[in-house]
């Protein structure tokens, strides 16, 4: 069963290319779509305060190193001192930030657009190729599978002695539906390729972030040990004058 | 490729005895530089395998070469002083192996189909 089926010069014409430059061309409309659709949405303040604190304590942990001890201390107790430390939230409040967070109608909206405007676009054109493009062999995949995948690859078609390789339009799809976010990153510039992983991730991960993050960051403050490096920098300063005049 | 990779390259840390400190802003945009490369080769790369008519486990030998060969570009792009752009070597080397292939296969079936079945 290891002929080379031929298939006619039609299905190529109306069937691969139409469906490729289809699937482009929506996630073109999709992206201009969503930045055209973008509310405004006024920052609250003091979420903007809480994140600019982490990022405050931040750098604190990363430039540890170039300050003195005392210094370091100073400013670490500032931020993580049990009464007015700006790092440490009474259990309390916490919760009330997430709450507040989800019943907030901007953001609900906003999280459904972003949802409606991803799911949409893809049901819709899964729909359209199940319509019409069913019941015969689209293309031929190089590569061989084994026969567990027949059954999801070769959808529309009923004869079980064809070679899985030839697979039905539903998987032409599929595999556009992948490869494609490649090649959207590329003309699209920079991240806008539809990820939707990424993205359901970003949605669930926003509600938590400013309360358990505060306490994290206290943590890792906590963590660190001060480690004065500048005195060795007189001799790194040596070691590369030397090798600039040499 | 050439004009791509010209603009992209910067330097991302102190030279460094012990310590290492980067500047995050560039660490990403090498970060963008070796994404977009990788991305663009696995595509032309895709359709090359595909108008040559490679099957199977051929295909994905070719893939596997081409993003090596891009390694080995980047990394003399970096003057070989893969530390003083990147944090480690994974970045350089593993990252983008497995993102490119999608796009790849895609590619490749599309290119060997047109002109090899139909």
């Amino acid at each position: 069963m290891a002929e080379d089926l031929v298939l006619d010069t039609a299905i190529r014409d109306w069937v691969l290319i139409p469906l490729s430059v289809v699937m482009v061309l929506i996630g073109v409309l999709r992206y201009f779509v969503s930045k055209l659709m973008r509310s405004y949405q006024v920052p609250d303040a003091k979420i903007v305060k809480e994140g600019q604190v982490i990022v405050r304590a931040r750098n604190l942990r990363s430039g540890a190193n170039f300050i003195p001890s005392k210094a370091f201390r100073a400013r670490r107790v500032y931020f993580s001192n049990e009464e007015n430390g700006l790092l440490f939230v009474p259990k309390g409040q916490a919760q009330n930030a997430q709450a507040q967070m989800f019943s907030d109608p901007n953001m609900a909206m906003d999280m459904m657009k972003k949802n409606l405007s991803m799911i949409i676009p893809q049901t819709l054109t899964f729909a359209w190729v199940n319509f019409f493009f069913s019941g015969f062999v689209a293309a031929k995949i190089p590569f061989p599978l084994t026969q567990r995948f027949r059954s999801m690859l070769q959808n529309g078609i009923d004869l079980s002695t064809v070679d899985v390789s030839y697979v039905s339009s539903r998987s032409w799809y599929f595999l556009n539906l992948f490869g494609l976010r490649g090649l959207f990153s590329l003309i699209l510039g920079e991240e806008n390729a539809m990820d939707d992983t990424q993205r359901m991730m970003q949605m669930s991960g926003f509600g938590f972030d400013p309360t358990k993050s505060l306490s994290a960051e206290k943590d890792s403050l906590d963590i660190v040990q001060h480690e004065w490096a500048l005195p060795k920098f007189e001799q790194r300063a040596e070691a590369v004058l030397r090798k600039l005049v040499s | 490729m050439a004009g791509h990779n010209e603009s992209g390259k910067k330097k991302s840390s102190e030279a460094a005895n012990d310590l290492q400190t980067f500047s995050a802003e560039n660490l990403q945009n090498n970060m963008k530089v070796i994404y977009y490369s990788q991305t663009f080769l696995s595509i032309v790369g895709g359709v090359i395998a595909g108008i040559l008519g490679f099957k199977g486990l051929a295909g994905f030998i070719l893939y596997f070469l081409i993003m090596a060969i891009s390694s080995v570009g980047l990394i003399a792009k970096a003057k070989f002083s893969v530390h003083s752009y990147f944090d480690c070597w994974n970045r350089i080397i593993f990252d983008g192996f497995f993102g490119g292939l999608m796009s790849f296969v895609l590619f490749w079936t599309f290119a060997y189909d047109i002109v090899h079945i139909f």
